[in-house]
């Protein structure tokens, strides 16, 4: 049974083994024949923070308190005393005799091999030993037994219960144990750390002890391993220590060499001479032999000395020993000099075992003492086969230094068991600590030296330990391969025999490359947890750094790039030209079907895993799919298509194609209506919003994908910033929020002042205030790095981190970036000057200008004709047959060209391309177009806004014009189009926000209309011209359009034009003093419309709260109505005076402080400083009547004086706004709001009554004695009453309790 | 001196036979004690601690998985009376060190003559039939809060607990306490109180238990104390005293010492 045991430990993984070996020291202990499931059952639920013991909490049916978990125990330790005790014979003599496994428990251990092995389909062909068990399955298997779950029963809990919660948790494990931080439930996996086997019994034992605190006990522990080793020392046989371990053996060497030096010791270590040899050794390795003769004769001296009870040889590291060989073997490729160097780094070992014989005998002894960490001493033990034997070595396993979490906290001091636990014996703690020290010393306890976050530790010693079970496995295979007719034991378990060494060195061969691979793989691993963790850890404890299973290059290559694919495919025969479409539509589609088939096919490492692909991908997930898809990148090129695991949405895409065709529709005509220019861009858009809506998009690592980026390029900045608004306006039906980052400010709307915030900050702010909008960056490609950089991340993570680092996330908000440049594809796509006429538009439209429809006589009044009729006589068109029309085109070539035929939108297409093709500008250099591959990776769709030429422009205007006047007045009239007219109007139509179609009707109509009215029917010549007026010169801002066309008829034609205005449309035509007051308020209004509209603008996008209550409640034209302009200025011009003041020195004042108050606070906190903090108390909001401090009596007694106007900006709106403005940074939760409005509306009402009442009275009664009753007098009165209130409400509820009388309550004190 | 009483700050102080144990709630430290200790070090030997994760323990120590639970700290008080080898004493526990001490006085009730709890709520949770003072959201929010800005949190909180003015004395000192936990620890310690639900292992309390309670509590509303009065097993006694505030004993200390006193001193009559 014995040797069964030590083979069951080589098929547990190291937890599960430590587990045995407890178990069987709890049997032990209790002196019982046969280690039981009822043992290992026990050991699993004596740690408080024990796997099991989560699991039963969570499954038991009633409660989830911990507490539970005592009556199972109870019932445990009671089935444990029933079990019969071992026969004296067998336990009597020898207590390093374990009892033997029970029947039940080796069943259960089998089952568990058999649970783990099914898991790995990948591994089905490994024998037994290749597979682990993990700690999880073994707990499944000892439920599974009968007579533990006849205990849990006893203690109402149900074993089948407890088994599904651990199963279930399994399936899920790892995307659960984020919640470790959160409550009792999910997530109990412990951060497992590799516990060591040998639990040291501590003197001073503490059954609660947190086990973090053991760390610091450590020392206590080295004492222990010191105690051992001496021990090994005094023995006759085996009696030469090798401390094999990573945790730093050579500490523990140095302490018992310390001792022996210092004549600590008693017996046969009295009077030893220490010599280190390890220095001489490392230094020349050719003249190890030599050395070693040399050593012989010295110590011979030293033993001839009388007093000299022995020498201890300090071998240092054993890694001389087989460095040797190592470099040597890979310098020597071939196989026969190898076995010779081989051969010549094993005589330092025949010389020394030969200087050990020939001490060895009589009184004075030689010892050697080495250290080595397993690698080594398994690598000495492969070279030098007879090492062990004839250097009589002894190795001693080192633990691993304290744990650094309380897998066995309990336990490991002992715990409810009582008694200490013995220490194990050299084999099997030999046994556990080899399998843990595995681990390159450098990755042991990576918690103290790398300083990740919990969960990333955790990640990692996950990851580390999958990693170290596939490299298990390989090397077990190696092994058995090499050693089929040996015992199934591991090579570096055995006693080393001498062996041919043939076979041998061509394994290690192996076996070292795989160790540098292995070694590699390990500080990779480590690497990518830190970096992670480094990410994350500003918000670790955030919920989804569930780890992962990191699949090295298990990504197939097929599911990378025909992803995108996929979500596109509804779209393509619609689709116009696009370049990234046009990638990916060469894929093949085959590969659609194959893509399911990848992810299946592809198994996890251990069984574990078996769920993961298809669920949604987690955050942590980011890293290591990030560096696979670099990875893949290279071998892919450019192909800005990312892997997607949303298999469902695939399969319902069927269902979702005609919803995504009509709202893709719909939004399609939308954005042309609004942007008729620029049709491809306008379908590429709908595209991709639509896709990205359907969650079909780009996927960019975050899991959570509401955002959308789009990347508006090329040079029309209007375009850009007209589909923008477009697509605002039909996504969610309000205006973008417009960032600008560039240095241009030159559009109205868009000067945005930043006061004191970073662009990041603002667009923090405008997701936070709406997270369904859409906000537009301008110039992304003249921002600087900083903001260029976070906005990269925030598209990658879907979070934007804002400058005080918090992050928000991005919601469902639309990002439009717009560059200016090309897109690196489209080097030589290119343009003539065209922004030179786009600016100049842009300065002709700016110009206040006004229409107006004259009515004259052909003949008469013809203009400039001979310009036009040269026209007419070389391009005569269709239409002109019945109408002669006068169009005044720029006499462009491109134009000649294409001014034949119709002028609808397919045509402009045409002439694009055309004109792509011909000119050549070249916008973009080489540091633009690298930044412009990094977003066009990252945003969702880039999408070109070609050039606009503005001649097809301005015919589609004439023609619209023209129908207009043809459908209204008939076709017998000539309209003709003064050619500033008509840029004015081009410019107007594309700069403003109003459409063309609309501008006409809303414009144009009218005054033609009334000019059809005065229109002279007989006259046959009439030539109605639309041209520029420059009498009137007043129009909005808001709009670049007049929006109206005066109609005149021109002298002679009509005479009583002044007349002609019933609808009043010509202010000039309403005479009289109305006039004089109406010029001056239209002086105002363009000045407050511009300032109101643009608050309007912002409420209605940002739906807060304070700004419903302004709209609502006060017209902002009001103000002006009443005396307040004039006090308003006066309090301005009285701030500003205190901002000058503050560059006047002054006697006694501070005058940093004030400035620093002045500058980084509000205006509000400004007042404040007038207010002597006043205001600043309102943030308080203590839970007393006067939260409110002082104001709601300043306001209500002012609100006496003051004019009624006044009165509606006092009350709870403007404290409301005050409290809520100062809170910085602190959410005003719901809380705050019921409390703000239950406190403040009664208290503010109730102080505002006491505060009149004085004033009431006194006039009522002309009594002065209330006088004295204002501000803060009344506020104390209020203090004492709501203080005595509360004294009273107290006592009553204290008199419910009876108890209280009991006491003698007048006595204090002692 | 032990590891534990080290990582714990264990103080010792005062002379007398019988023991008193004072122990701190969430964002304080032992020095939340200090208006009542000298009161109490010419009759008690006065046992001072630092729970876990407060701001004047090694972070190192803190296992965010053993302290995912109180039971993780009621060990520790556990650890700490077997290290100090008290045999009996008086347990004096500020909001959730109330809870602890129940938890701990259900495992060994030897340990614990009586417990008087100021502030404590074994839910924090409204429930069906039960009134804890907070919604889900709420607390949803202060996590959110909390994560995201540590500092101006603190700031909020703090008086918002304390229920006095921002510049009180009491306000800034808990702000102190407050702010000197790790924002990770805080939070996780948070999460862990608030989300806790005790009220199972009231049935199970042995001990006698003094329920000290303000009239105006945030955290704790005044029918918590009711509930706990009829739900514990033991025999209680409840006092609403007259003071503000989750912190009674900080910011209204004339009012509560004279009580808390009272309480330490003369047991529950049994006549």
């Amino acid at each position: 049974m014995r040797a069964g045991l030590s083979t069951i430990q080589q098929t547990l993984t190291s937890e599960a083994a430590s587990v045995l070996n407890h178990s069987i020291a709890e049997a032990t202990r209790r002196n019982h024949g046969q280690t039981t499931p009822l043992h290992v059952a026990a050991t699993l639920l004596a740690s408080p923070s024990g796997f099991l013991r989560q699991a039963c909490i969570k499954s038991h049916p009633n409660s989830s308190h911990p507490l539970q978990c005592r009556a199972l125990e109870l019932c445990f330790s009671v089935a444990l005393e029933r079990l019969p005790t071992a026969q004296s014979a067998n336990s009597g003599g020898s207590p390093g005799l374990d009892p033997p496994i029970s029947n039940a428990l080796m069943a259960a251990l089998k089952r568990a091999q058999a649970h783990q092995r099914r898991g790995c389909p990948e591994q089905q062909q490994q024998p037994l030993l290749a597979v682990k068990v993990e700690l999880e399955q073994l707990i499944i298997s000892i439920l599974d037994d009968p007579s533990v779950s006849r205990v849990m029963r006893e203690a109402s809990f149900s074993s089948p219960a407890v088994k599904a919660t651990i199963e279930q948790s399994l399936s899920s494990t790892t995307s659960n144990s984020a919640n470790t931080a959160g409550p009792i439930g999910l997530g109990f996996r412990p951060i497992v750390a590799p516990v060591s086997a040998v639990a040291a019994p501590s003197p001073n034992r503490n059954l609660y002890l947190n086990p973090r605190l053991q760390q610091g006990a450590a020392g206590q522990q080295r004492s222990e391993e010191v105690k051992r080793v001496i021990d090994i020392l005094m023995r006759s046989k085996k009696r030469n220590p090798v401390l094999v371990g990573d945790s730093e053996p050579e500490s523990i060497v140095k302490e018992i060499l310390r001792k022996i030096e210092s004549k600590e010791m008693d017996g046969v270590l009295r009077n030893v001479e220490v010599v280190r040899v390890e220095k001489d050794f490392a230094l020349d390795k050719t003249q190890i032999v030599a050395k070693i003769k040399e050593l012989g004769t010295k110590v011979g001296a030293m033993i001839g000395n009388l007093d000299c009870g022995g020498v201890i040889l300090d071998l240092g590291d054993l890694k001389w020993l087989v460095e040797n060989n190592q470099t040597v073997g890979l310098a020597g490729g071939v196989q026969q000099q190898q076995q010779a160097v081989s051969e010549a780094g094993r005589t330092p070992v025949v010389e020394m075992g030969k200087l050990l014989g020939r001490f060895g005998e009589g009184s004075a002894r030689v010892w050697l003492i080495g250290t080595a960490t397993c690698e080594t001493y398994l690598r000495c033990q492969v070279y030098h086969p007879s090492m062990e034997n004839d250097w009589d070595l002894q190795a001693v396993p080192i633990a691993a230094r304290a744990p650094s979490s309380g897998m066995f906290s309990r336990l490991g001091s002992s715990g409810i068991l009582g008694s200490s636990v013995e220490s194990f014996s050299p084999l099997k703690g030999f046994a556990t600590t080899t399998t843990l020290a595995r681990q390159p010393s450098d990755n042991f306890d990576p918690a103290r030296k790398t300083g990740c976050c919990p969960q990333c530790m955790q990640n990692y010693k996950q990851d580390l330990a999958k990693l170290l079970a596939a490299k298990e496995i390989e090397e077990r295979s190696s092994d058995i391969r090499s050693e089929s007719t040996l015992p199934a034991l591991p090579a570096w378990l055995q006693n080393a025999k001498a062996h041919d060494s043939d076979v041998k060195t061509v394994v290690q061969t192996q076996t070292k490359d795989q160790e540098v691979i292995w070694t590699q793989k390990t500080q990779e691993l480590q690497k990518k947890w830190n970096d992670t963790c480094l990410h994350l850890h500003p918000n670790f404890h955030q919920p989804g750094l569930g780890s992962e299973r990191f699949v090295p290059g298990a990504v197939s290559m097929t599911s990378l790039c025909n992803s995108s694919l996929l979500g596109r495919q509804p779209f393509q025969p619609k689709l116009p030209l696009s370049k990234n479409i046009g990638d990916t539509l060469q894929l093949n589609p085959h590969l659609v079907a194959s893509q399911p088939m990848e992810r299946t096919s592809s198994p996890p490492r251990s069984p574990v895993k078996t769920d993961l692909v298809l669920g949604r991908p987690k955050i942590i997930e980011t890293k290591p799919e990030r560096t696979d898809k670099e990875r893949l990148r290279d071998f892919l090129g450019c192909i800005p298509s990312e892997p997607q695991n949303k298999l469902q949405d695939l399969q319902s895409n069927k269902l979702l194609n005609t919803l995504d065709i009509e709202s893709f529709k719909k939004l399609l005509k939308g954005l042309t209506e609004k942007v008729w220019w620029q049709r491809d861009a306008a379908s590429a858009v709908a595209t991709t919003v639509t896709q990205c809506k359907l969650g079909n998009g780009k996927r960019r690592g975050t899991g959570s994908k509401g955002d959308i980026w789009l990347l508006f390029s090329g040079p029309d900045r209007v375009g850009k910033k007209k589909m923008a608004l477009a697509l605002s306006d039909q996504v969610c039906g309000a205006h973008p929020f417009v960032i600008c980052l560039g240095s241009r400010r030159d559009d109205g709307e868009s000067d945005v002042s930043f006061r004191g915030k970073t662009v990041v900050d603002k667009i923090a702010e405008a997701v936070r205030r709406n997270p369904f909008s859409v906000v537009v960056l301008e110039d992304i490609d003249e921002a600087d790095m900083l903001v260029r950089g976070s906005i990269k991340r925030a598209m990658e993570r879907g979070r934007l981190a804002d400058s005080h680092g918090r992050e928000i996330s991005l919601g469902n908000v639309i990002f439009v970036l717009t560059a200016n440049w090309w897109l690196p594809g489209n080097l030589n796509f290119t343009t003539n000057g065209i922004s030179l006429d786009e600016k100049k538009l842009a300065s002709l439209a700016s110009g206040g200008w006004q229409l107006r429809l004259s009515l004259s006589e052909k003949t008469a009044k013809r203009r400039g004709s001979w310009l036009h009729e040269g026209d007419r006589a070389t391009k005569p068109r269709k239409e002109s047959g019945s109408l002669s029309f006068d169009l005044n085109e720029a006499a462009d070539v491109e134009d000649d060209k294409a001014a034949d035929g119709s002028h609808n939108s397919s045509d402009l297409t045409v002439d694009h391309e055309e004109e792509l093709g011909l000119t050549n500008r070249l916008l973009s250099n080489s540091t633009s177009s690298s930044i412009s591959q990094e977003l066009l990776n990252s945003v969702d769709e880039a999408i070109v806004f070609k050039p606009v030429d503005f001649g097809p422009v301005r015919r589609d205007i004439s023609n619209l014009i023209r129908k207009k006047l043809c459908s209204i007045i008939g076709d017998r009239v000539t309209i003709e189009i003064v050619d500033e007219a008509l840029e004015k109007i081009t410019s107007g139509v594309w700069i403003g926000r109003t459409g063309l179609e609309e501008w006409t009707e809303k414009a144009l109509v009218p005054s033609l209309r009334q000019l059809k009215t005065r229109m002279p029917t007989s006259e046959e010549s009439v030539v109605v011209r639309l041209e520029l007026d420059c009498e009137s010169c007043n129009r909005s801002r808001e709009d670049w359009l007049p929006s109206s066309v005066k109609a005149v008829v021109e002298d002679g034609f009509c005479q009583k034009g002044s007349v002609f205005d019933p609808l009043g449309i010509n202010p000039e035509v309403s005479s009289g003093l109305n006039g004089a007051w109406e010029s001056f308020i239209a002086l105002l209004t363009p000045t407050f419309e511009s300032t109101s509209g643009t608050k309007k603008d912002k409420s209605s996008s940002a739906r807060g709260v304070a700004a419903a209550i302004e709209d609502s409640s006060i017209e902002f034209g009001d103000f002006f109505k009443g005396p307040l302009p004039g006090k308003f200025l006066k309090l301005l011009a009285f701030l500003a005076l205190s901002r000058l003041g503050v560059y006047v020195p002054l006697g006694g004042v501070n005058r940093e402080a004030f400035v620093g108050n002045l500058d980084q606070n509000s205006l509000l906190s400004t007042l404040d400083s007038f207010s002597g903090g006043g205001i600043g108390r309102l943030v308080v909001l203590a839970n007393q009547v006067n939260s409110s401090g002082v104001m709601p009596i300043i306001f209500s007694t002012s609100s006496l004086a003051l004019p009624g106007t006044l009165a509606r900006f006092t009350g709870i709106s403007v404290l409301k706004k005050a409290a809520v403005a100062l809170i910085p940074l602190v959410r005003p939760a719901a809380f705050l709001k019921t409390v703000l409005s239950r406190i403040s509306v009664l208290g503010s009402v109730f102080l505002a009554i006491l505060a009149a009442g004085p004033a009431v009275i006194e006039q009522t009664t002309h009594l002065t004695a209330f006088r004295g009753f204002a501000g803060t007098s009344v506020l104390i009165l209020v203090g004492c009453a709501t203080d005595t209130a509360r004294k009273v409400e107290a006592e009553i509820i204290s008199q419910k309790y009876k108890n209280i009388e009991f006491y003698e309550i007048d006595r204090y004190g002692p | 001196m032990g590891i534990v009483e080290e990582a714990h700050n264990v103080k010792v102080l005062g002379s007398g036979d019988r023991v008193t144990v004072l122990a701190h709630g969430f964002g304080t430290d032992q020095s939340v004690w200090k208006h009542l200790v000298p009161h109490l070090v010419d009759d008690f030997r006065v046992v001072l601690f630092d729970n876990m994760g407060a701001g004047t323990t090694n972070p190192d120590y803190f296992d965010f998985n053993r302290y995912a639970t109180l039971e993780g700290y009621a060990f520790d008080l556990l650890a700490i009376l077997e290290e100090l080898r008290v045999e009996s004493c008086i347990f004096v526990g500020h909001s959730v060190s109330a809870m602890i001490g129940a938890i701990a006085c259900i495992s060994r009730p030897d340990l614990f003559s009586k417990i008087i709890m100021m502030s404590a709520s074994p839910r924090y949770l409204n429930d069906v039939d039960y009134y804890g003072g907070f919604e889900q959201e709420d607390l949803d929010q202060l996590f959110e809060a909390m994560g995201a800005n540590y500092k101006s949190w603190c700031s909020g909180f703090a008086p918002l607990l304390v229920g006095g003015d921002m510049e009180s004395v009491a306000v800034q000192e808990f702000s102190r306490t407050l702010f000197n936990m790790r924002p990770d620890i805080a939070l996780s310690v948070a999460q862990t109180i608030f989300q806790s639900d005790m009220r199972q292992i009231l049935s199970l309390v042995t001990v006698p238990c003094h329920i000290l309670q303000s009239v105006k509590d945030l955290a704790v509303p005044v029918v918590v104390s009711e509930y706990l009065h009829q739900n514990l097993s033991s025999e209680s006694i409840v006092e609403v005293m007259t003071s503000d505030g989750h912190l009674p004993q900080l910011s209204s200390p004339d009012i509560v010492i004279p009580v808390l006193l009272k309480h330490i001193r003369y047991d529950i009559s049994t006549v």
